[in-house]
């Protein structure tokens, strides 16, 4: 199913070692060796040898993924549908919030969603969330994670979530436009946006992000919930509101037309403008910000639960993880996967920020996410 | 079986779904608006006046949507009108069936597809640039009122276009050969003989538009950028971003108010101008 | 005069061109032409999400928009023949329904049916015989239909009464003096008389069904209807795929209306 391309000899016997101890399963052996590829070329090729779907069980012909924007290598989904018969919707949302309020309401119809390390203790609160029942996911291969990046998946001891990627929340700015004078805090973001920058900022749609790095403008915690701080992000957003471009989460668009200038932005979405237009550079507010962790997480009453363990398990494998990591540019917490990646994407220093930049980086905290006020501040910018 | 009774039965299966699907729903939300928000978010059971008092902290919104609804009532009935005056009586019979067609075919395509294709030509590849090409330079047209503006225009023209046309096409062409026999001008024939039998057409136009205005969210979160809120926004956030239901089902119970009490004016107005008849029919 | 009808026009199918010209990108993004292709037709039509989507817009609209035409049609009729207050009742509601916005129909039915299924499922199970797998009431595309009749009926309602309201009283007298029984009447003489009005009514119910994306959007639970399609794949981009579809559909309908076209003039010549 599969289809990495080049494998290394050492690589070679390092899989077939593993595979002979029973560590991984056939399937991923065959996956990432080529050999899978090679299996299924020779079986189309016998009539009446190919099995139909190349999966041990039938796994229904449909599984609906809820995730976010720009965050897969549609290739990945194709070769899944290839193997196991089964096609891939994805739903794309624009906040973790959003996520939440449809799983709320129910019949939400999803079978994968994509939760980010602080709203998953609110999903287990609200039993909206599946315990994961590790034996469907032979590429689950714990001990290669950073723990620091998988360790929220896993609440009261019960293991809900696994990890996806992890990345920063910064901006990123068109250096073309910013004078010489290049931007490094989040002060600059504010304060520039008022003036150089004006009419070509964007922020996100999105309370933790948009607030959480008003705050930071002021040197406070990225998660604070205090009313006088939260009074200052406030004053600040309303201030710049008439300088922004737009208020969207889909900033992507706008920075590559040439219309915005300045954004908000994800490790990712950062990598992706850069690798196309070098000029745009993706930048992490000194003063600190966000750092994250996405995790795969199956509903409760998830309609094709088989299906949801076979793509978890299909997107864990390393060497499709290391595709998708090609493709979207966000970090892994997989050290298997980070194997495979070569070393240009392995020292990228959008990916890998500078030691002293990520320490000054938080976690998002569980409180941001049901806090009325955080919610209510946003929408009052948003109609301010 | 009485007369009387099978009215009843006929009547019967509307009123229960009614009952049902709009008496119920309506009900619920107005239960919800004294309710409180859940910690986690959703409802839980109370009876407060909170969510009311806490309405002025969605002002802007109700503002907003109060200015947008007319205005783009207005604004689609300038454009609409001309286009339904030069079908319904300037357009030779033959090709006015295709023209009117013509005016609702690009409508089968979802309105959202047709956001993004107009994000496109507003945005700085699109017109700006063919603009900057003929020497305007600077114009930018994407998140702005502006976009909003067009955006709805556009998505409402047909519905303002189609009463207009019909209410003009009932007209007697012979009124306007007498008008202007008796040596009239033609905008003077226009001003006294077609203008006021086009106006039930026009309040019908004007009203269909306004009601879908005054909830309206889409076009303006795509056109607008984010940045134009109004209380379709307003609601969609409350529901799927802050998942505040009590104050939610207040914000919209206070719309329906809001709707029920101009909308109800309206009608008054239009039927003080003895115009009421074609009127009493739409409603 | 006439240059202002065609600038109109520009306006109105400039971003239908847009689309259309996308559609046959031979790339993936929607901002540059990289080449001509048909690839994405064949995409979008193989694509089991979107032929899926599909049949179940098309199943609602049909469905609902009979249901609206029949019942709103006998509710009309019915109407004809009450006075009083029951009557301000009635009037009432269908006013209310034709006004209140989408998005509050959507949010108001999500809220309530929720809240109702919360509390009639336990007692479903409870209530089930033993060993039966109890049915679970939720969001879908039941509840969708319902919604969407509703909205549809009132307007319904409103079209054919204003039609009957037209018709002469004196005619229906004259068949029920001719002993024509009440049936007779409304089979010979008024549904002929009505049924311009009623097509109208079932057409305008199919198209805001098939096009609705605000009630759906709420009420559709794990339903996924074309709009709702469009909607959450055009998050990530409009692809040629989307382009590909809207065209298709716009196509189809062109053809089906010429199509009905044809047939309605064929008929008074017949």
């Amino acid at each position: 199913m599969e289809d990495n391309g080049h494998i290394s000899k050492r690589k070679f016997m390092e899989e077939l070692r593993r595979y002979q101890k029973g560590s991984v399963t056939r399937r991923h052996f065959l996956g990432v060796t080529g050999l899978g590829t090679a299996t299924a070329v020779l079986g189309a090729a016998v009539p009446g040898l190919r099995p139909r779907p190349a999966f041990a069980q039938d796994i229904g012909d449909r599984v609906v993924l809820a995730t976010w924007p720009n965050y897969h290598d549609t290739a990945n989904f194709d070769a899944f549908t290839d193997a196991t018969g089964a096609f891939v919707q994805v739903n794309v949302f624009g906040s973790n919030e959003e996520m939440l309020a449809k799983l709320q309401a129910g019949g939400s119809g999803w079978d994968v969603f994509v939760p980010t390390n602080y709203t998953i203790t609110t999903y287990v609160g609200e039993d909206l969330i599946e315990p994961l029942d590790v034996s469907k996911l032979p590429n689950y291969d714990p001990a290669a994670f950073d723990p620091r990046f998988a360790d929220a998946g896993t609440v009261d001891g019960t293991l809900y979530a696994v990890p996806k990627n992890w990345g920063t929340t910064g901006f990123a700015v068109n250096t073309a436009h910013d004078g010489g004078t290049p931007l490094a805090t989040w002060k600059d973001f504010f304060d520039r946006t008022k003036t150089d920058f004006s009419g070509r900022t964007m922020v996100h749609d999105y309370q933790l992000t948009t607030i959480g790095n008003a705050l930071k403008y002021f040197g406070y915690s990225f998660n604070s919930v205090d009313p006088a701080e939260l009074a200052d992000a406030e004053k600040l957003l309303i201030e710049v509101k008439p300088h922004l471009f737009a208020i969207s989460s889909d900033y992507q668009p706008a920075m590559r037309s040439g219309d915005a200038w300045l954004t908000m932005c994800w490790t990712g979405d950062g990598k992706q403008m850069n690798s196309d237009m070098p000029e745009i550079a993706y930048v992490l507010g000194r003063e600190g910000g966000e750092i994250w962790s996405d995790y795969y997480a199956i509903p409760k009453g998830a309609p094709h639960r088989e299906a949801a363990y076979a793509l978890i398990n299909h997107m864990l494998d390393p060497a499709v993880n290391a595709r998708e990591v090609l493709a979207h540019g966000y970090p892994v917490a997989d050290a298997n996967t980070n194997a495979l990646l070569p070393a240009e994407i392995l020292n990228d220093p959008i990916l890998y920020p500078a030691q002293e930049l990520l320490d000054a980086l938080e976690f998002g905290a569980a409180a941001t996410l049901t806090d009325p006020n955080r919610a209510e501040l946003l929408a009052r910018f948003k109609s301010a | 079986m009485t007369r009387q009774e099978r009215n009843w039965l006929l009547v019967a299966p509307a009123g229960a779904w009614f009952l049902v699907m709009l008496v119920l729903p309506l009900s619920v939300v107005l239960v919800f608006s004294f309710g409180e928000r859940g910690p986690a978010g959703g409802y839980v059971p109370a009876f407060t006046l909170e969510q009311y008092a806490n309405l002025p902290a969605r002002l802007t919104a109700f503002k907003n949507t109060l200015i947008l609804a007319p205005l783009g009532t207005l604004a689609a009935l300038l454009i609409a009108y001309p286009l339904a005056y030069q079908l319904a009586v300037r357009t030779d019979p033959k090709w006015k069936t295709i023209l009117l067609v013509l005016v609702i075919v690009p409508f089968w395509t979802s309105i959202l597809i047709r956001s993004y294709a107009w994000i496109f030509i507003l945005g700085g590849r699109g017109l700006p640039a063919l603009l900057e090409a003929i020497g305007i330079e600077g114009v930018r047209l994407i998140y702005t009122p502006l976009a909003v503006t067009i955006g709805i225009v556009y998505g409402y023209l047909p519905l303002m276009v189609f009463p207009i046309y019909v209410a003009l096409d009932r007209l007697d062409k012979r009124l306007l050969e007498a008008s202007s026999d008796l040596g009239a001008r033609p905008f003077r024939t226009f001003l006294q003989v077609t203008l006021p039998l086009s106006i039930p057409g026009v309040a019908t136009g004007c009203l269909l538009v306004f009601i879908l205005l005054m909830g309206e969210f889409l076009i303006p979160a795509l056109l607008g950028g984010g940045k134009v809120f109004f209380v379709g926004n307003a609601l969609v956030d409350l529901f799927l971003q802050s998942r505040n239901w009590a104050f939610g089902s207040a914000v919209a119970f206070t719309l329906i108010v809001i709707m029920l009490v101009t909308v109800t004016i309206y009608m008054r107005l239009i039927a003080r101008l003895r115009l009421g008849r074609d009127d009493a029919q739409i409603m | 005069m006439r240059l202002y009808t065609v600038v109109v026009y520009l306006f109105l199918y400039a971003p239908i061109a847009i689309i259309a010209l996308f559609s046959f990108n031979a790339g993936r993004h929607a901002s540059q032409l990289q080449g001509f292709s048909t690839q994405w037709y064949a995409r979008a039509l193989k694509n089991p999400f979107v032929m899926d989507a599909l049949e179940t817009s098309l199943i609602v609209a049909f469905v609902s928009a009979t249901l609206a035409s029949v019942l709103g049609t006998l509710a009309a009729v019915g109407l004809q023949g009450i006075r009083g207050p029951a009557r301000t009742v009635f009037d009432a509601i269908i006013y209310v329904a034709v006004m209140i916005p989408g998005i509050v129909i959507g949010i108001a039915t999500l809220i309530a049916l929720v809240t109702v299924f919360e509390v009639l499922n336990p007692w479903l199970a409870a209530l089930w015989p033993e060993g039966a797998q109890p049915p679970r009431l939720s969001m879908g595309i039941g509840s969708l239909i319902a919604a969407h009749t509703m909205f549809t009926m009132a307007l319904v309602i409103i079209i054919v009464r204003a039609r009957l309201g037209t018709l002469e009283q004196a005619l229906a007298e004259a068949s029920a003096d001719l002993y024509a029984t009440p049936l007779g009447t409304f089979r010979q003489v008024t549904l002929p008389l009505i049924a311009p009005a009623i097509l109208a009514g079932f057409l305008l119910s199919f198209t805001f069904s098939f096009d609705d994306f605000i009630i759906a959007f709420f009420v559709a639970g794990s339903e996924t209807t074309l709009p709702i399609y469009v909607f959450s794949s055009i998050r990530r981009g409009v692809t040629p795929e989307i382009n590909a579809i809207g065209t298709m559909v716009m196509v189809a309908s062109l053809v089906l209306l010429i199509v009905a076209q044809l047939i309605l003039r064929r008929g008074p010549r017949r």
